[in-house]
């Protein structure tokens, strides 16, 4: 109840309740008794000019008028309405009506005013002259029909005074709702504003200047807040980008700087390597031509000569990793081709189970390059990518395109250059890696594979001739997923136009 | 049949690539650095001058260089574990990091070999260098 009181309409309600309490019964009462008045007095006049017609009369009758005319009058003052007493006292003799319901002439007592006494008829006397001797003439009359028109004007009074309370009420409750109905849209509205959905325009279907003043502040308010609110995510997803692109830059320098020394070691160990290899190799060369063919110790021998022949393939994939300014020079060359020669003998070399599919684009631009390195890498890279598949049912695709680098790639990966890339992909749909694998994957004899089983030095070497090419690698993998290198090498032809 | 100089500080490589040398029927000599090399020139200049690049005291791109400036017709094959270079500080990522190669060959060495190479290979440039006019 309290909750009702405190919203407009039902202060609206008790206000106008309050006025019409403290007003009505004044305005009853006046009212009323004006009227009441009012009546009594023309009651009071009415039932004077009758007695008074009557007393003309008896005073035209004579002093000989019979008795039995003077009854006859007295009966008609009775019959002619609301008559209940009629008599007149003629020199102290009284003679009443005869018609009269209660024959007791003692029950006359004057009043001088409306309902003086309670029995409920009006008596008055009058003299009367003129006839035998002096007379009083003594009337009743009923007053009972005017104590119902009474009670009938104050109950008309009531229903007139009720019917105006309540359609004040009503007229009060279609005023309130014209307030109330935009306000309750109002707090909806803002409601769903707060909570979430700031695109709502507050504009309610109202004429009231209140309430579309309070609309338009609200409405300049909420396309405020959703202005700073767009403004605040601009900035956030700005600040998000930025400190994204410093982190990934971060890495990337902290990732090529650890592989820059790491290739700076890796270079001096195969370097002590070759110095150790060189004199091995022509030893065995020699003390092989010092044997008879079919000497026990050249079967030994030749089987050292097979491992230093290893050890040179290895210490010459290390440098490939860590020295990226080979001996070969970078040649303008179609990649189409090359990359389809590689992926012919590379499903040559691989076992029959593995889909390798390839998607070349012939239209790239040339790139500088050394193709046996190139061919070299994409070796490498599906190597790897079969080693990823393992029994899956997966494949491996190899495409060739060229790419814009645009922006929005250059600031996903800030390595790139805003220019024109010929990319190489090697995707598989492996079991992917995970963020640590991914942060070593590059690093000479990191391997994945149990011991014994690949060198760790083929991604090494992908990252060398890269490097060597002035190239960028971007690798994306996902657990379960598989893995997709892509390769960028700055593509020759347009450049070598403009520059 | 020509005269050889080898000019390494590893004893293994100047061993074994003499006997290879002199099997092949060429007149051998072997100087621990360049130094002794560049000596050794200047009491008998050779045909042929086989150096390896990182050797402490004169380098071989160092020792290249005077050789040829003093000996037009000698001829002159670095050879390097291709693992650092010389004379600037290796720097893997850096391309524009002239190779020893490229240090050799502005030095006026004629050749270049990475260790390690097979009998053939020496034998087929020494002869190679040897027959050019």
């Amino acid at each position: 109840m309290a909750r009702h009181l405190n919203t407009i309409p039902g202060r609206l309600v008790l206000m106008l309740l309050l006025i019409h309490a403290l007003l009505m019964p004044p305005l009853f009462y006046v009212i009323s008794s004006t009227v009441e008045r009012t009546m009594k007095d023309s009651f009071v006049d009415n039932v004077r000019n009758l007695a008074q017609i009557f007393v003309d009369r008896f005073e035209r009758l004579g002093p000989d008028a019979a008795e039995q005319r003077i009854v006859a009058f007295l009966d008609s003052a009775i019959l002619s309405g609301q008559g209940r007493y009629a008599a007149i006292d003629i020199g102290g003799r009284t003679l009443a009506s005869s018609v009269m319901s209660d024959q007791d002439t003692g029950l006359f007592r004057e009043d001088f005013a409306f309902g003086e006494h309670d029995d409920n008829v009006y008596y008055l006397s009058l003299p009367v002259s003129g006839l035998t001797a002096p007379a009083v003439l003594k009337l009743g009359y009923d007053e009972s029909p005017i104590h119902e028109d009474f009670s009938a004007v104050r109950r008309t009074l009531i229903y007139v005074l009720t019917a105006y309370l309540l359609l004040t009420l009503f007229v009060a409750g279609l005023m309130s709702s014209t307030i109330v109905r935009p306000l309750r849209w109002l707090q909806k509205e803002s409601r769903a504003i707060s909570s979430g959905d700031v695109d709502r325009e507050l504009k309610p279907d109202s004429r009231l200047e209140e309430i579309s003043a309070l609309a338009d502040d609200l409405e300049t308010m909420r396309r405020n807040l959703v202005g700073i609110n767009e403004r605040l995510k601009k900035e956030i997803a700005e600040r998000e980008q930025a400190e994204a692109e410093r982190l990934q830059l971060e890495q990337q320098v902290h990732h090529h700087q650890r592989l820059r020394s790491l290739g700076t070691l890796a270079g001096g160990v195969a370097h002590e390597f070759n110095n150790v290899l060189l004199p091995m190799v022509l030893y065995l060369e020699l003390a092989l031509e010092d044997l008879p063919a079919d000497s026990p110790v050249a079967e030994n021998l030749l089987r050292v000569q097979d491992l230093a022949n290893r050890a040179k393939g290895l210490s010459q994939q290390i440098l490939t990793f860590s020295r990226h300014d080979s001996d070969a020079r970078l040649v303008e060359t179609d990649l189409a081709p090359v990359v389809e020669e590689a992926v012919t003998m590379i499903r040559a070399l691989q076992s029959a189970t593995v889909d390798l599919r390839a998607e070349i684009n012939a239209g790239c631009s040339p790139v500088k390059c050394i193709p046996e390195q190139i061919k070299q890498l994409l070796v490498n890279l599906c190597n790897n990518a079969s080693r990823a598949l393992a029994e899956n049912t997966g494949h491996i695709s190899v495409s060739l395109d060229e790419v814009e680098a645009s922006e929005q790639l250059a600031s996903k990966y800030p390595q790139l250059a805003a220019r024109s890339y010929v990319v190489i992909e090697v995707r598989d749909t492996g079991g992917g890696m995970d963020a640590e694998t991914m942060e070593r994957i590059f690093e000479p004899f990191f391997t994945t594979q149990e011991v014994g089983k690949g060198t760790g030095l083929g991604l090494s070497v992908v990252h060398g001739i890269v490097k060597r090419h002035q190239g960028e690698i971007v690798v994306e993998s996902e657990s379960g997923k598989g893995t997709s290198f892509r390769i960028f090498l700055p593509s020759a032809g347009r450049d070598e136009q403009t520059g | 049949m020509a005269k050889i100089l080898i000019v390494d500080d590893e004893e293994d490589v100047r061993i074994s690539l003499k006997q290879v040398l002199e099997r092949a029927g060429h007149e051998v000599s072997v100087a621990k650095s360049g130094t002794e090399g560049l000596e050794m020139m200047k009491q008998e200049a050779a045909d042929l001058v086989i150096t390896d690049v990182i050797m402490p005291g004169i380098d071989g791109i160092a020792t290249a260089r005077q050789i040829r400036e003093k000996y037009r017709n000698t001829r002159i094959i670095v050879m390097s574990g291709g693992g650092k270079t010389a004379p600037e500080p290796y720097e893997p990522d850096a391309i524009k990091t002239r190779s020893y190669l490229a240090s050799a060959s502005g030095a006026g060495a004629d050749s270049t070999l990475t260790k390690p190479f097979d009998r053939n290979e020496i034998l087929r440039m020494v002869q190679k260098l040897l027959d050019e006019p």
